[in-house]
């Protein structure tokens, strides 16, 4: 078992592989109650072209079934896992994102129990026609309860935008429509490619004992039997540099209009280091642009152009990425304006400097401090940042690194006006 | 947990000494009685208060120094809990054990004393522009409610069964008197939050109770004051319909329930109110979940809350707006099961293991374990989670069944997509 210290954090992680491939990470946390883990398969919804496990030929798969699949797995021959979970104390849950399906549980007693369950559960598939069948009005409702929600709508109808070709413009939890051509059959063929332990990543934080844990974790998977791993094959499309839609406006019921400005970076294919560095330097880069400091937010909230739900975001991950800054606003073609002259200026001549970059850092490394009380915070992002190879306790030193010409390379990689696109949500027109 | 010092009348300070966290917490909750009119002062006031100060006049100046300051965080919110409304000033700081730079503690103190004691004031008023600015926030804080549409259906659901009461004045206030707030009314409410209140300060981290103590003394000089004086619980009255339908454009039906029960938060049957709530439609084990979302595939989510200060319960659902009747009956039909006492022993064990996980996890955040100690300290000095588990141990199910007895279903409301209104 390898044992890294991070000494200023305070911090422990021990980790191991083991010999099916599973990669196992556990953060003791003194002084909490709650142990909480995640087991994540990297698999998720833009993993919709494939090779199948032991196939040669790719296929194409319904949208939304990496979802659907997350749904099926909590049921099982003998019943409901969520019932098992309860028994034990703990709550049990799970998401899927573009990238990635985890399945957590967060409990304050019972830990190896509850550690037992996830991994069973997980690892044992069980689909039929019947429950697959069920759970598709289940799905139908989460669908409609999402297309009911603007800020949801909002959110896929920029990325729709931004994205031509690349599964990432399709809703994760694909349509109506789609999800009825999901089959059993369907749901093996997916697990068996993607729920192999050496494409998975199991992350244990809080009130354990990393040893006896790991013997624990160790035990359990050697009396399973996988099949050797093998690597997947993913498809992924031809994307342009350029944004599929340049503006579009949709109609909801909303009391005021909703914008987001949408920004598709040049370069997707950075893993590592680089894209620590990169995706870390254009934060900062956006966070001076258009952060709560920002002459962009001074400005636009003194006149009432933005509201207090204002929000900016930068976010990479391998194959696809986006910029995204948005408010609820009365005025969305000020707004707009405003957004684009402030990139424009950036793009003439940069306005910062090391004073600027200092404040924005130390701004960073305390968020990143107040969210190691989190073991939610931590699960999910290490995993995010393990998956790109990377390890979420080298945030620090990654920033502590950074200059200023690292955040202007990196805003000008998302700076150039093909790549900017804009979607509006307006307030139905009422009938008169 | 905490410990208690009193520094003047009405002020008390209460520390947690912990290595727990990274990070030190305070929250400074200045605690009034909850009207409409003042629901709708003091979020303005909460606004004008984090927005600029005398040192600090900008919005950007003032979020620079936090900046600097290693992304402190500092806001103000305004919520409500039973009659009270509470402004609170919550700031999370590192702990600079974990910095080179020490002195951070001081520096966050001090600004916590800015932002409260030295408005933006521009001859004895709030500076007008911004005073103005706020206030508008507040009213499309208060619109934007709309958008979302199981918040908006569940505010207009309390509209309908219980005008003007507590339970249905959110902590925004309404349009209507936000808009009525002048400059002076709100120099008036600043005053007498800042001398009249009762105010309860917490700090949760490693830091000693003395020193806490000593510096709130040093830098903030509250005196002595009577605080508001507890107003006994209002009765819930009978909402003049029993069932109300309205329809918006959008695909998804929004059916809100409510429910009347005479235990509130200070009955002794407050635990078993809550294992009741729990067996019901509390969980992903309920017998909501399991019968209206697994077996029948009706909805993805189907859930009761208890809204203890107040004796009510709440069921919500997301359904087809074709089913709303096929959904209340089912529904009703759990209840009947509870009523019944038909609950098995393993509900109960999942219900009671599952509030004891949720309360120990509660408390691994500093938020949490303020929260959960500020509003138990009604109950009881030293609150501990023991105080609550003892009391679930001994719950069975015939006191279930007996507290379920009591509910009367008061309010059906229904929010349709617009789609649908032909049919109906």
């Amino acid at each position: 078992m390898h044992k890294v210290e991070f000494e200023q954090l305070e911090e422990t992680l021990f980790h191991e592989k083991l010999g099916n491939g599973l990669n196992v990470y556990i953060l003791p946390k003194k002084g909490f109650s709650k142990t909480f883990a995640t087991f994540t398969t990297k698999y998720g919804s833009i993993d919709n072209h494939f090779v199948p496990q032991g196939e040669t030929e790719a296929i194409k798969v319904p949208d939304g079934i990496a979802h659907f699949l997350e749904h099926k797995m909590f049921e099982k021959e003998e019943g409901d896992v969520f019932q098992e979970f309860s028994k034990q104390g703990a709550s049990a849950n799970a998401f899927t994102s573009f990238t990635r399906t985890a399945y957590l549980f967060s409990a304050t007693d019972e830990i190896d129990k509850n550690v037992k369950t996830l991994l069973d559960f997980v690892q044992t598939p069980y689909f039929t026609e019947k429950t697959v069948e069920k759970e598709k009005g289940i799905i139908a409702q989460e669908i409609t309860m999402y297309d009911d929600q603007p800020d949801w709508r909002l959110y896929f109808g920029i990325i729709e935008n931004l994205y031509e070709n690349h599964p990432v413009k399709i809703d994760i939890a694909g349509t109506v429509e789609s999800i009825q051509n999901i089959t059993a059959e369907h749901l093996y063929t997916c697990y068996n490619t993607f729920y192999h332990p050496s494409n998975m990543v199991l992350f244990i934080v809080g009130n354990v004992d990393p040893e006896q844990m790991m013997e624990l974790v160790k035990e359990d998977q050697a009396q399973k039997t996988f099949e050797e791993p093998t690597e997947i094959k993913r498809i992924y499309p031809d994307e342009p540099k350029e944004v599929a839609i340049k503006e579009r406006v949709l109609e909801m019921s909303v009391q005021k209009p909703k914008v987001f400005y949408g920004i598709k970076p040049e370069k997707v294919d950075m893993i590592g280091t680089d894209m620590f560095k990169h995706e870390l330097a254009a934060q900062l880069a956006y966070e001076l642009l258009f952060g709560r400091t920002s002459d962009f937010y001074h400005h636009a909230y003194e006149n009432d152009w933005i509201d207090e739900s204002y929000s900016f975001d930068y976010s990479l991950e391998n194959g696809f990425g986006y910029a995204l800054i948005g408010s609820d606003t009365h005025k969305p073609e000020i707004l707009i304006k405003e957004i684009k002259q402030t990139l424009q200026k950036a793009v003439e001549k940069w306005p910062f400097g090391q004073e600027d970059l200092d404040r924005v850092r130390r701004k960073k490394i305390g968020f990143f401090l107040r969210a190691l009380n989190s073991p939610e915070y931590i699960a999910n992002q290490f995993t995010h940042y393990a998956f790109n190879e990377m390890n979420l306790f080298d945030v620090v030193p990654v920033l502590e690194g950074l200059e200023v010409a690292d955040l202007q390379n990196a805003f000008a990689l998302v700076s150039h006006e093909s790549q900017h696109s804009v979607f509006t949500i307006m307030p139905t027109k009422k009938d008169a | 947990m905490f410990e208690t010092i009193n520094i003047a009348k009405g002020v008390n300070v209460h520390v947690n000494e912990t290595t727990q966290f990274k990070t030190i917490n305070f929250s400074i909750k200045f605690k009034d009685k909850l009207t409409n009119e003042k629901a709708s002062a003091r979020s303005i006031l909460a606004n004008v208060l984090q927005h600029s100060n005398e040192v600090y006049p900008s919005h950007t100046a003032l979020r620079m120094v936090l900046d600097d300051l290693y992304g402190t965080s500092l806001y103000i919110d305004s919520s409500k809990r039973g009659n009270e409304h509470v402004v609170t000033l919550n700031v999370e700081t590192v702990n600079d054990q974990y910095l080179s730079e020490k002195g951070v503690l001081e520096k966050v103190l001090n600004l916590m004393y800015i932002v409260l004691f030295k408005p933006n004031f521009e001859h004895e008023l709030f500076k007008e522009s911004i005073f103005l600015r706020e206030k508008n926030a507040i009213v499309q804080r208060i619109e934007s409610v709309f958008d979302e549409k199981t918040r908006y259906a569940q505010q207009r659901m309390m509209e309908l069964a219980l005008p003007n009461h507590p339970a249905s004045i959110t902590s925004n206030g309404t349009i209507k008197d936000v808009e009525n707030v002048t400059n002076e009314q709100l120099v008036a409410e600043y005053k007498e939050m800042v001398t009249e209140n009762e105010i309860e300060i917490y700090a949760v981290g490693d830091v000693a109770p003395e020193m806490i103590a000593s510096h709130i003394r040093e830098f903030f000089h509250f005196k002595d004051r009577e605080g508001s004086i507890a107003v006994p619980p209002l009765e819930l009255v009978k909402p003049e319909q029993s069932h109300v339908l309205e329809y918006e454009d959008m695909k998804q039906g929004k059916l809100h329930m409510a429910f009347f029960t005479p235990i509130t938060f200070r009955d002794e049957k407050f635990p078993v109110m809550q294992l009741m709530n729990g067996v019901f439609g509390g969980y992903a084990h309920s017998k909501l979940f399991v019968n209206i979302r697994e077996k029948e595939s009706m909805a993805y989510y189907v859930s009761s809350s208890f809204a203890s200060q107040f004796g009510l319960m709440f069921v919500l659902a997301g359904i087809d707006s074709k089913l709303e009747e096929k959904a209340v009956t089912l529904i009703l039909e759990q209840l009947e099961e509870v009523k019944k006492g038909n609950i098995s022993d393993i509900e109960l064990g999942q219900t009671k293991a599952l509030l004891i996980n949720q309360l120990k996890e509660a408390l691994d955040s500093a938020r949490g374990q303020i929260e959960i100690y500020d509003q138990y300290m009604e109950l009881t000095d030293k609150f501990e989670p023991e105080f609550m588990i003892n009391r679930w141990k001994n719950v069975t199910k015939e006191d279930i069944a007996a507290v379920a007895q009591q509910l009367s279903l008061e309010m059906t409301y229904f929010l349709s997509g617009k789609g649908d209104e032909k049919d109906a």
